[in-house]
Order: structure tokens, then sequence, then C-alpha cells
């Protein structure tokens, strides 16, 4: 698992070809209780740092970035029914959305944090 | 006030033509009688708004429109530098202005609004209706509010960095309780109230989340204030209302009391309703304490933000903080961008289909089992009528009139053939669509139900 600047995380799966993406603890921490997420259309291309849905909590309607680029292939519609599984389990159910990996995608995943890195940047 | 300055400080007035921008504002707003003022031409503002050394920006919006002032926030919110702060005031013309995953059925009475638009008079209001009502489904989150001449909207734009959901709330209330309103304070909602009762207590002045009123007991603070946030990659926006002398808190009541409420079960946001009042300000009081407590807050000298206030627009250099402060109007209107995010916001697609999945039904389900209202008497009285709808389209229906049983999903089918995948703020004619369908027998049913359904969703 990979994490970004922006608080996502990626995971990429293991034929290496999508990767499941979603917010982080810290993220869904600072959020506060969400009560709504708009989820991307599946085929949708992203780029990386682009907006690919966005969640509602505590008045705020807040975007969620896209890690890397590639396209949507899915999005966690269980989310729409319950959208505290993001508060719940931010890193796991609740991930958001499975991206379609471009070889762009896999150098930008190399720039991501790992776990480690991760922790002492939010430490900061 | 003189604020110290050194060598490298270069302090300049530009005046702007004043042919085109020199208006006369009418005595729509009792209070703002008529006021010359200089307005910044367009091409002057993308201009500054962009420049990366405005950290500092103050604008006030004369224009009334609701789908401009919204327009150029957005335009604020995605073209500002990400370590620039803005201030933006502006007030609208009547609109109700729901949040972005809100359901505009539940949450308007979209019948009242189009009155006033189809000049069908036969609707009784108390007071008299108010006339053209507009609806805006705004980009930030949060519940449904009510703008007219009388609220003041304030809007603030920082990095994620220095964003904090009460401090721009925090900042009002000082400016209100520089004018001497001194029962106004930030609520746990991030709202801001106006604390009633006459019991006085200690409270430590400063605190801007308490009032010497501010009590246990059951009496309500009235609200003046309510905020809604949109966050970004890169900036975080802060705005809310200010209802400072609005003629119409008694009617505002019936607006946002929709018929179809107590019958559907929504996806996405509702509203908190709250009791409101009036602070009892004049616009140009609050729009300047705001602008005050703004350069208190974010260090700005005070004779630069006098160009918002006084309609002359100024761009003060202080080393390498540029300030920018000017008046806007319609002129703006011409920018591509915020054209663009005009149509967007004007679009029925956005105002409709943005709307998060809801279920109506006539009888309590198990996912909504709380009582209804009885049905009219004209429709029979086993009729059961249930619609699904995901982005504004009906996806399921199932309307019948007898009991559960084959005779039942029978009609329901047919009926649906004429309902599926239609959007529902495109239908006029409810009666007409079910007429279509083979579902119906009896064409009084036809009428009894097409004319509920058309209740609920605002079109008789």
């Amino acid at each position: 698992k990979k994490y970004s600047n922006d608080h996502e995380w990626i995971e990429v799966s293991q034929d290496g070809k999508t990767g499941t993406v979603g917010i982080t603890h810290y993220a869904a921490k600072s959020l506060g209780d969400v009560v709504y997420v708009e989820l991307p259309s599946p085929d949708m291309d992203v780029n990386v740092g682009d907006s690919i849905g966005a969640v509602e909590s505590v008045k705020s309607a807040s975007d969620i970035m896209t890690p890397v680029s590639g396209v949507v292939v899915e999005a966690n519609n269980a989310l729409e029914e319950s959208p505290a599984t993001i508060n719940k389990s931010p890193e796991d159910e609740g991930w958001i959305a499975k991206i379609q990996l471009t070889e762009k995608a896999e150098e930008e995943i190399k720039d991501l944090l790992n776990a480690e890195e991760y922790l002492k940047f939010i430490e900061e | 006030m003189a604020p110290s300055r050194g060598l490298s400080t270069v302090f300049s007035i530009l005046s702007y033509r004043t042919s085109h921008s020199n208006r006369v504002c009418s005595s729509i707003r009792p209070q703002f009688i008529s006021r010359a003022y200089t307005s910044i031409p367009a091409s002057s503002f993308v201009e500054l708004v962009t420049r990366p050394t405005s950290k500092h920006q103050i604008y006030i919006s004369r224009s009334l429109d609701p789908y401009l002032n919204l327009s150029i926030e957005h335009f604020l919110l995605q073209r500002t530098s990400p370590e620039s702060v803005i201030l933006f005031l502006y007030t609208n013309r009547p609109s109700i202005i729901i949040g972005r995953n809100q359901n505009p059925w539940v949450e308007v009475n979209l019948r009242l609004l189009n009155a006033a638009k189809n000049d069908n008079n036969d609707i009784e209001t108390e007071p008299p209706s108010l006339g053209d009502v507009w609806l805006v489904r705004r980009r930030s989150g949060g519940g449904t509010v009510f703008h007219d001449e009388g609220n003041v909207n304030y809007s603030v734009i920082c990095p994620p960095a220095e964003f904090a959901r009460d401090k721009h709330a925090e900042m009002v209330v000082r400016g209100l309780r520089n004018l001497g309103i001194d029962r106004a304070r930030v609520n746990e909602r991030h709202d801001i109230v106006l604390d009633q009762g006459s019991q006085r207590s200690q409270v430590d002045e400063a605190d801007t989340h308490v009032t010497p009123y501010t009590s246990d007991d059951r009496l309500r603070s009235l609200k003046i204030s309510g905020s809604a946030f949109k966050l970004t990659r890169h900036r975080s926006l802060h705005h809310g209302t200010c209802l400072l002398s609005s003629p119409n808190l008694n009617i505002i009541p019936d607006y946002l009391h929709a018929p179809a409420k107590p019958y559907i079960k929504a996806r996405g946001v509702e509203s908190v309703s709250s009791p409101v009042g009036n602070v009892g300000l004049s616009n140009g009081e609050f729009e300047r304490a705001v602008v005050e407590q703004f350069c208190r807050l974010h260090n700005v000298p005070l004779d630069a933000s006098r160009g918002a206030i006084e309609g002359v627009n100024t761009t003060v250099s202080e080393n390498d903080n540029k300030w920018v402060s000017a008046v806007v109007d319609e002129e703006l209107a011409s920018i591509p961008e915020i054209a663009k995010g005009m149509d967007e916001l004007k679009s029925l697609e956005w105002t409709f289909l943005q709307t998060p999945q809801f279920v109506l039904s006539s009888h309590p389900t198990p996912d909504d089992p709380r009582e209804r209202p009885t049905l009219d008497s004209a429709i029979p009285s086993k009729t059961q009528i249930s619609l699904k709808s995901r982005s504004g389209v009906i996806l399921e229906s199932d309307i019948h009139i007898p009991s559960d049983g084959p005779l039942a999903e029978t009609q329901a089918a047919e009926i649906h053939k004429e309902l599926a995948n239609k959007k529902i703020h495109e239908i006029d004619n409810w009666e007409a669509l079910l007429g279509g369908s083979k579902g119906i027998e009896d064409s009084n049913h036809t009428k009894a139900i097409g004319n509920w359904l058309a209740k609920m969703f605002g079109k008789a």
C-alpha cells in the first residue's frame, strides 16, 4: 500500500493492472462524519491529482483526488447506501474506486510514500 | 490610521474608466438609496485575481444575480493563487439556495416558486407571496437557505493549512459585536446565532462562542447566519449568510415547506431547521464591519480595504504583499469561465439531476415506517404509490390500486412502462403520462393519482 501527500492510499492488484484507491484514516478523521459520497463513473479517464468524486461531511463538500492516472473501472457503490463506511473502515471496506493503471501510473506509484514515510508526514 | 511602511512601499490607486461602470443603484433596498461606485473591468479583474502576488483580495459584488455571484465565487476559488486569502461579499435577489447534495422536492415548495413565474394567482399565502423566487443549487455542502436583499453573504477562500470551520464565523461575530450586537455567537454547527433572554452572566468578552445571554434554559437562540464549505485540493472555501433586515422572514417557512417531505426518504443531505431572526443592521454597516475584521485578522492595512467599501478600486503593495480591493458587478459575466459557471448553475441538469437517490411512497414501508398523511379521497383507498429515483430519473415504480397480488403487479408493470427513465423535473403532466398506459381503467383514478404526483413534484 502506498500513500500520497493528499492523504489518499492505493493498493495495487496482484497482476499489477488495477489499483484500489481511497482516503486514509487521517483524512477520514479530519473530515468528520461522512453523510454522502459522490462516486466517479466507470470509464472516467483520470490524471493524477484530478477529482474523482466528493464527500460531504459537516456541511463541507470535499473533493477526493486520485493518486494515480488511469481509467476508473469500478466505484464502490456500497458507499452510496452507507457513506459512514468511509469513517469506519477508510483503508479497507471504505475504498472509493478501482483504477486501471497506465504506464504513467507505475511511475507515479514509485513517487508515493510508503507507510512509514506517510506516518512521518502526518506527524509534522 | 496610517500603517507604518518602509521605503519599498508603493501605494498606488488605480482609477478605472467610469463611463460604463458608474452606476447609481436604484432603491431596491430600503437602506441602499443611491450610491455611485466604480466597478472593476473584467480584464483587470482576471489579471489581478490570478496574479500570484495578490496575496489578499477583497471584493464586494453589486450584482443581485445569484448565478453570477456564485460563479464569481467559484472563479475566485479556482483561479486565485494557492497562498492567497480572499474575502468576497455578495447579496442576492430573493432565491432559495439548496446544498450540493440535497433534494429539491424535499426542501422546497416548488409550486410556490413556480407560481410567481407563471403568474398563477390561485395560491394564497399570508403575507402575500413574494413574487419571483429563484432556485439555485450551490456547489458547497450543507442545507437550504433563503437569500434576499436584506441578507448579505460572506465568503472566505484560503489555503487548507489556514482553514478551520469556525475561524471566519468568529471573525464575523467580532464584526457584529463591534456594531453593538452583543448577543451574537458562533454555535456548535458553525452557524451564528443571537442568544435570547435577559439573563446576564459574566463571560469572557473575547470568546466568540458564548455571550452574556447564553443560558441552558429552553429559550432557543435565533439563527442569523448559516455556513457551508467546499474543500478542494489546494483551497478551502467557507461561505455564510447573514440575515440583516429581510422583510420576508414570515414567508420563508412557506417556501421551505415541501409537500413531498412526509413521503420521501432520501439519501444525501437533509436541512436542519432553525428559527431565524434579523440582526437589524444595514447591509453597508455589516459589509464595512466584516471587511474591517478581515483586515485585522489577516494583517491588511485598513486603507487598502476601503477600495471595496467606497467603490474606488485599490491595489496596494507592501513589500511583496499586494492587496486588491474592488467592487465587482454584472460586467464579470462577460468572463468566459464565469459565464460557463453560470450556465452550469442555471442548467436543469445540475439543479435536478444532481439529486441523490430517493424513494417516494404514499404508505409506510420497512425502510421508511413513518406515518403518512391520508391521501386525497379521490384516490381509491387501497392505492399504493411508490417511486424510486436516482439522479432525478425514475428507476423503479410501483403504482397499484388493488391490493398486492397478480392484478396489482400487472397494473404496476404497465404503468411503469410510461414512467421508466423519465426525468422527474421534465414531467409537466402526470395525469396525461399515467393516462398513456394501459394500467388504469378509470380516468378519475388516473386524474387523482396524477394530481397527487403533480403535487409531490411541484407541478400542482
